[in-house]
């Protein structure tokens, strides 16, 4: 994919994470200027090195999305890339690979990439946000006027279909809930540190069956930043992460009869494109970061991205692979469930952190490659970055 | 009459894309989008044929008759939308036709239907807008005329 030197390759040379509340408090686009100011300081440069912006913001319909606009408001200059991008879910892993191919381009040679939310409002729940969300036209007004509010009964739905097809049961939900805590417990940053037994789990709120409470991220007020750059600055805390293989697809999944509504998508597909370029194999990945609002999609994503073989994810879960010290590191600052729900930025934070060999109690030895995945929609959507320590 | 499970404030528009389906079901009939030229089964939201190309849509009645493609039951009641008092089922029915809809049940239920049941489709009235519901049961019929 690369063709430069390894010293002017495309890399991520920085990363920005905000403290990720629980409380209300701070609007989006200052969480995104704090994230910004962060990643400059990880990568040794300032604003005035900057001249790309790629900008992602929350769906939900809320007035503080963080816009185009933050170019000015946050005291950028003038600018060869500004842009607002858009795949839902998996618009953090897009924003990488759009910065890449701007730099190899010669269109930008230092890029942020940014992210930030704040939908824990005073007075209600996140829930009651993303219920309130959605309008009363078209397919979703139908949807909603049934009683189908936020995503949880959606991927609910998509749950049970699953458990059906691969006669799997609320344990193998059960195990990727406690294998994310099992990581998370080291997470600086991550929202539950405390580890999780199988009593605690199912003694938790049912919110929609079968998932309960823990089986849904935890959404924070909060804002990460990551950094691609060709400069290499000698004040730089980290060595540069490579993108050396990215992808994406968008399968058009019919909802109508005999697809599935969900399932299935050929996301390895994407994989395979990512891997091929990195000169990579699903057998190299040392850690392996998946987009998982749902504890059942990180089942159905570890089926779909062919790293198990169909209908045994839920084995795999329960065998403890996932889990720390298991032999398929995943999701290893705690996931979306147990560290931090910001969208894209949480499996791609976490790849970045892994590689540095900056994950302390919860570091992977000799962590190496990276897989990093987002997901949109209701999985329509499928980025896939390879991140390696080693330039292509 | 207000509807068990919604409250007034998620009446569905009934103008736009899926207006041919809110005016059959007004009339107590189930009519959903297929393509105009090959009749392939379109998504609600579908406005071109993925199998041909063309552009029109038809809405044809449709047997209200299918099977359960998923289902859950919901147990948070966001305040000031959900008016039920007990947890609710949302079911994805896949019709004969070859369609998904996703419903509720037409009165609440204490016990959600399982994968592969039979789902006879009926109507609910969500702020005097008739929206397809699910039943396990098939309708009753005409009740017997009375002289």
């Amino acid at each position: 994919m690369n063709r430069r030197s390894a010293e002017s390759q495309a890399a991520i040379i920085g990363l920005g994470l905000t403290p990720m509340s629980l409380q209300p408090g701070g609007d989006a686009s200052a969480l995104a200027a704090h994230a910004i100011s962060l990643a400059l300081a990880d990568a040794g440069l300032t604003r005035a090195d900057v001249d790309g912006l790629l900008v992602n913001s929350s769906q939900g319909i809320r007035p503080d999305r963080v816009g185009v606009g933050l170019a000015r408001a946050d005291g950028f200059g003038d600018l060869r890339l500004l842009e607002h991008v858009e795949i839902k879910g998996a618009t953090a892993v897009a924003m990488v690979q759009r910065a890449v191919l701007a730099i190899n381009a010669g269109l930008a040679t230092t890029v942020v990439c940014v992210f930030a939310d704040a939908p824990i409002q005073p007075g209600g729940s996140t829930g009651s946000t993303y219920a309130y969300s959605g309008g009363n036209d078209g397919l979703r007004g139908l949807e909603r006027a049934s009683g189908l509010l936020g995503s949880v009964p959606t991927y609910a739905l998509m749950a049970n279909r699953y458990l059906a097809l691969s006669r799997g049961t609320e344990n193998d939900l059960c195990a990727v809930a406690c294998s994310a805590r099992s990581w998370a417990v080291g997470n600086p940053h991550a929202t539950s540190r405390t580890p999780l037994t199988p009593p605690e789990y199912f003694a938790a709120r049912m919110i929609s069956t079968p998932l309960r409470v823990l089986d849904c991220a935890r959404p924070v007020n909060g804002g990460a930043a990551v950094i691609v750059s060709s400069r290499r600055p000698v004040d730089a805390a980290h060595p540069p992460v490579f993108v050396r293989g990215m992808a994406q697809r968008h399968p058009m999944r019919r909802r109508r009869a005999p697809s599935e509504s969900w399932l299935g998508g050929h996301a390895d597909l994407a994989l395979n494109d990512a891997l091929k370029q990195a000169d990579r194999t699903r057998q190299d990945l040392s850690v392996i970061q998946l987009y998982d609002p749902f504890s059942v999609v990180t089942l159905c994503l570890l089926e779909d991205y062919g790293l198990c073989a169909p209908g045994t994810a839920g084995e795999v879960a329960r065998s403890g692979a996932l889990a720390l010290g298991g032999d398929m590191p995943l999701n290893t600052g705690g996931g979306q469930l147990s560290g931090f729900y910001l969208q894209g930025m949480t499996p791609l934070a976490e790849g970045i952190i892994q590689l540095r060999g900056a994950g302390d109690q919860r570091q992977v030895p000799h962590a190496k490659t990276a897989l990093v995945t987002g997901l949109g929609g209701r999985a329509d959507h499928h980025a896939v970055l390879i991140l390696d320590r080693e330039a292509a | 009459m207000n509807d068990w499970l919604v409250a007034d404030a998620l009446t569905p528009q009934t103008q736009g894309v899926l207006a041919p389906l809110y005016q059959a079901a007004s009339r107590g009939e189930l009519a959903l989008p297929i393509c105009a030229a090959c009749a392939t089964t379109f998504e609600l939201d579908q406005g071109r044929c993925d199998v041909c190309g063309a552009g029109d849509i038809a809405w044809p009645l449709v047997d209200p008759v299918g099977a359960v493609h998923s289902v859950t039951t919901v147990h948070r009641r966001e305040p000031g939308l959900i008016v039920a008092t007990q947890p609710y089922h949302v079911i994805d029915v896949e019709l004969t036709s070859g369609h998904r809809l996703l419903m509720t049940t037409v009165t609440p239920a204490a016990h959600p239907p399982t994968i592969g049941d039979v789902a006879y489709i009926e109507f609910r009235s969500v702020g005097g807008v008739a929206v397809p519901a699910f039943s396990s049961s098939p309708p009753n019929p005409d009740p017997e005329v009375v002289t």
